[in-house]
């Protein structure tokens, strides 16, 4: 969208009144030009993974809030662990919500039409949840429901049940919060977390034995809560001039990255460059999902939320870079700008990190959607993303929309737009009806792509998010065509498809769709 | 000879003067494009003005400074610029959201004339002052306050605030788009209302028509009306949508009010803020302010039927210049135009130069050779007019 608008927009929607000194309740983060370290991790025991975060803000003298998970490690708090496990387990999550129970940042919204789960009452900017992003769980409480879920600061706090079923493909997902209107808030620089379904090396025994790097990429901005001038940041690691993070690898090595994308709305288009030149990066997995065949890349495209999983390998000798390269989002569409993210130093004496297992017969036998590709699909939906301006300083409406139904933006209390029942096999086409590219993103299930703009996609992967680029004015509009499948039971229920770039979900860019048993 | 010569002169001379007199033109006027050079604090504004030159293409020939403050953008609908091309003056005013100020220039002189507000509430700070005008009056749209102020024409290219009206949509609904005719004065509005005053008096006096567009109710694409125009003899009221096609609405306003709008629509491209119809009132423009484009529909003036035309491709600078397209103003005053002029909203704001060819039922609109012509005096250009202006 375009900067000035979302400035002014910012701040008319949100007003300043909660930029005042607050608490300083989240973990200091790596100063600048620093080895990155992975995030600590979590990991499950005996079929349960049990932890207990608070929800906690820090406020800097420039009045810019970092929102941050708080977990309480033997002997000091971390920030957003990695939370790891296996396909049959259960997370046994338990948060509280640490913020301040100062309501002065509400909007005006109308109540969930569900029954309330936890706190309930009115969403604010203090109200919390948490999505377990690209997780194929159900959508109900307890477990992954955004609609109804809230947590309220002073409250006891709220149990997460999560069950991770055993086909849940091995990979990397994240986890984030999810209140309607306030998610770009929460996470912005701050509020989101890995999750590693353990047994990649099973399906894919090329990453056995590999070095295991976990890098949760995420973006804050300069001017506090204003959608403009952002930073990137590795891990929490922000660059300063020449100063970047630092990732270290030994000369030569292979290391399997796992790089979520947990920006608010940048599209990174990564790369490794040795001496200014992109060398090809390994494929491994896209959205958590195992490639079918692994594939070789110069460049890596990861949407808003999507994640990349990929083997690196260092020089020989001297250094390489990490960079996400410019991406232009369109016409109305904000500038994702050229940023080293690291320096890769070869250094014989890197700090000990966590290695994948050792590989054992592969099998990418019982991961779901496995066979979706040749499962036909018995209902065509068309949906379209749109954008509406009536002034450079709004009104601006973000849309998406079903085909043939009026556009509207979402509400809490609306009806669902879509409704299928359990076992539908559906192809939805998503086109992009704005001069700016959107992300598209579908809760509980992953999606099959198979066509790009008519034609047959070269990669027909398994997504939970894609983009789809901006219309330049001409022609078709740019689409995506996805093969749904809702046949699991654990999809029966009400959740929702929406864009992922954050400000305009929480703007309403967002429907629900309902699944009947 | 020299007699006869002499005599066919002054025949010349007389047969000229005939015509001038029964036609009304007087001799011709420099033909101005003008701009509301809005600057948000703490840069003063001013206003622009540009002569065509005879490639077609506006060419900037000075500011005239007004020292008053914009806020470097706002509505889409709301022109920030009225002309008054009466037998005594010559002038444009522009409104200053910031201060809250309206300035008339005197086109004559090229210096300001009055400098004039509304009440102690009016307030157009944060989406801007929209006006109409007609020789004896001019109506502010103040976009925070929701109001409209009603001002009486001075000379000196001055005006008299006379009152408020109080204003609101449906749905609470912020003024947006004016337009005015003879006794009529139609107004829309953000939630998608619309409603028409009579102004027979000077000040608005509801005429209890206001209603939501059918758009706003039935469309897929569409959520509000936005800029307005009126056809020459007040028959029909149409109204260019905030949409994310193409869409516009017509009224048949002849008894006076505003009666249920009809909806055209097409996949043409995206939005319709604002829109023009030709001198001749043949063709519709369409500025396509999110489809960065311009569109051309042909108008049946008997009927107040829409068909479709033509759509230009994305015009040049879009993101790398400006952002937004603004008002749009007709290339020349007779037929159809010929093209129009319209203002491009962002950090090299300017004025696109936008032909018009039309051969039977088919159109082409293009953007001209050496378009845009860059307005040196504001990043935030939404707002242009004609001098002299259309004829009704």
């Amino acid at each position: 969208m375009r900067g000035m608008s979302k400035w002014v927009l910012a701040i008319a929607v949100c007003g300043l009144p909660f930029l005042k000194p607050m608490a300083q309740d989240c973990p200091a983060r790596p100063a600048t030009g620093t080895v990155v370290a992975d995030p600590y991790s979590i990991n499950s025991h005996g079929g349960t993974l049990t932890a207990h975060f608070t929800l906690g803000h820090s406020v800097d003298s420039a009045g810019y809030t970092h929102f941050c998970y708080k977990y309480q490690a033997p002997g000091q708090v971390v920030e957003a662990p990695t939370l790891r496990v296996n396909p049959g387990d259960v997370i046994s999550l338990n948060v509280v919500d640490g913020l301040s129970p100062d309501n002065s940042m509400k909007m005006d919204m109308a109540a969930p039409s569900g029954p309330p789960c936890g706190d309930g009452g009115a969403a604010t900017i203090n109200s919390t949840n948490v999505h377990f992003h690209g997780m194929n769980v159900p959508p109900i409480c307890h477990q992954d429901d955004v609609i109804n879920t809230l947590i309220q600061p002073g409250s006891p706090g709220f149990q997460y049940n999560v069950h991770v079923p055993t086909t849940q493909p091995p990979g990397l997902y994240w986890y984030h919060p999810h209140v309607h209107g306030f998610t770009e808030f929460q996470v912005n620089g701050g509020a989101a977390g890995a999750l590693v379904v353990n047994g990649m090396e099973k399906v894919r025994p090329e990453v056995a034995g590999l070095t295991e790097r976990v890098f949760v990429i995420r973006q804050q901005y300069l001017v506090p809560w204003i959608p403009g001038p952002y930073e990137l940041t590795v891990n929490y690691q922000t660059s300063f001039l020449a100063q970047f993070p630092v990732i270290d690898m030994k000369p030569g090595e292979k290391q399997f990255w796992r790089i979520a994308n947990a920006t608010l709305q940048d599209f990174l288009e990564l790369q490794v460059q040795v001496n200014g030149t992109a060398v090809p990066l390994e494929m491994i997995a896209l959205d958590g999902y195992p490639l079918a065949q692994t594939r070789n890349q110069t460049t890596i495209l990861v949407p808003p939320a999507g994640r990349a999983e990929f083997i690196v390998q260092a020089p020989s000798s001297g250094n390489a870079i990490f960079v996400t390269n410019a991406y232009s989002t369109g016409p109305t569409g904000n500038a994702d700008i050229a940023t080293t993210l690291a320096t890769i130093q070869t250094t014989t004496s890197t700090a000990a990190s966590s290695h994948m297992p050792e590989s054992t017969p592969p099998s990418a036998d019982g991961l779901k959607f496995r066979n979706l590709a040749v499962q036909p699909a018995a209902t065509q939906r068309k949906l379209y993303f749109s954008e509406e301006f009536g002034g450079t300083n709004g009104p601006i409406q973000f849309y998406i929309t079903v085909d043939g139904q009026k556009q509207k933006v979402f509400e809490p209390n609306e009806q669902p737009v879509i409704t299928t029942k359990v076992g539908a096999i559906e192809d939805w086409t998503v086109e992009n009806r704005a001069l700016e590219t959107h992300a598209f993103h579908i809760h509980q299930i992953h999606f099959r792509v198979l066509e790009i703009d008519g034609k047959p996609a070269a990669n027909t992967d398994l997504r939970d998010t894609i983009e789809i680029p901006y219309w330049d004015g001409k022609g078709p509009y740019p689409s995506v065509k996805l093969r749904m499948d809702f046949s699991d039971p654990s999809t029966a229920g009400t959740f929702v498809f929406h864009c992922h770039i954050l400000l305009h979900e929480d703007l309403g860019m967002m429907h629900k769709i309902l699944v009947t048993p | 000879m020299k007699k006869f010569l002499e005599s066919r002169f002054l025949r010349l001379i007389a047969l000229a003067a005939g015509v001038f007199a029964t036609s009304g033109l007087a001799p011709a006027q420099t033909h101005y494009v003008l701009t509301n050079d809005d600057l948000a604090f703490p840069f003063q504004t001013g206003v622009g003005f540009f002569t065509v030159g005879t490639n077609g293409l506006p060419v900037f020939l000075q500011q005239v400074h007004t020292g008053t403050f914009g806020i470097g953008g706002g509505y889409f609908g709301m022109n920030r610029l009225a002309v008054l091309n009466s037998a005594s003056q010559k002038c444009v005013y522009a409104s200053e959201a910031l201060n809250g100020f309206i300035v008339g220039v005197d086109i004559s002189t090229l210096t300001v004339g009055g400098i004039t507000s509304g009440s102690d509430t009016d307030a157009g700070t944060t989406n801007g002052i929209g006006m109409v005008m007609n020789g004896n009056y001019l109506y502010a749209s103040f976009s925070d306050s929701n109001t409209i102020g009603t001002f009486a024409v001075q000379p000196g290219c001055s005006l008299t605030f006379i009152g408020d009206t109080s204003v609101i949509g449906l749905h609470g609904g912020i003024v947006n788009g004016m337009a005015l005719h003879g006794s009529i004065l139609i107004t829309s509005y953000t939630d998608g209302s619309i409603a028409s005053f009579t102004i027979s008096g000077g000040t608005p006096i509801s005429n209890g028509d206001e209603q939501l567009s059918t758009a706003t109710v039935t469309s897929q694409d569409a959520t509000y009306a936005n800029a307005i125009d009126i056809t020459k003899d007040g028959h029909y009221a149409i109204f260019g949508d905030t949409s994310t096609a193409l869409s516009v609405e017509v009224s048949d306003i002849s008894s006076g009010k505003l009666t249920k709008t009809t909806v055209f629509k097409s996949r043409a491209s995206i939005s319709s803020s604002n829109i023009l119809l030709s001198p001749d009132e043949t063709i519709l423009y369409v500025v396509n302010t999110q489809g960065a484009t311009v569109s051309a529909l042909f108008f049946d003036k008997y009927t107040g039927k829409l068909s479709a035309g033509c759509t230009s491709g994305p015009l040049a600078g879009l993101s790398q210049n400006w952002s937004y397209l603004g008002a749009v103003v007709p290339m020349s005053q007779s037929g159809n135009g010929g093209g129009v002029f319209v203002a491009e909203f962002g950090t090299v704001s300017g004025i696109a130069t936008v032909p018009l060819t039309v051969s039977g039922q088919k159109c082409s609109v293009q953007e001209a050779k050496g378009s845009p012509t860059a307005d040196p005096n504001t990043p935030g250009l939404l707002s242009i007019e004609s001098f002299p202006p259309r004829s009704f």
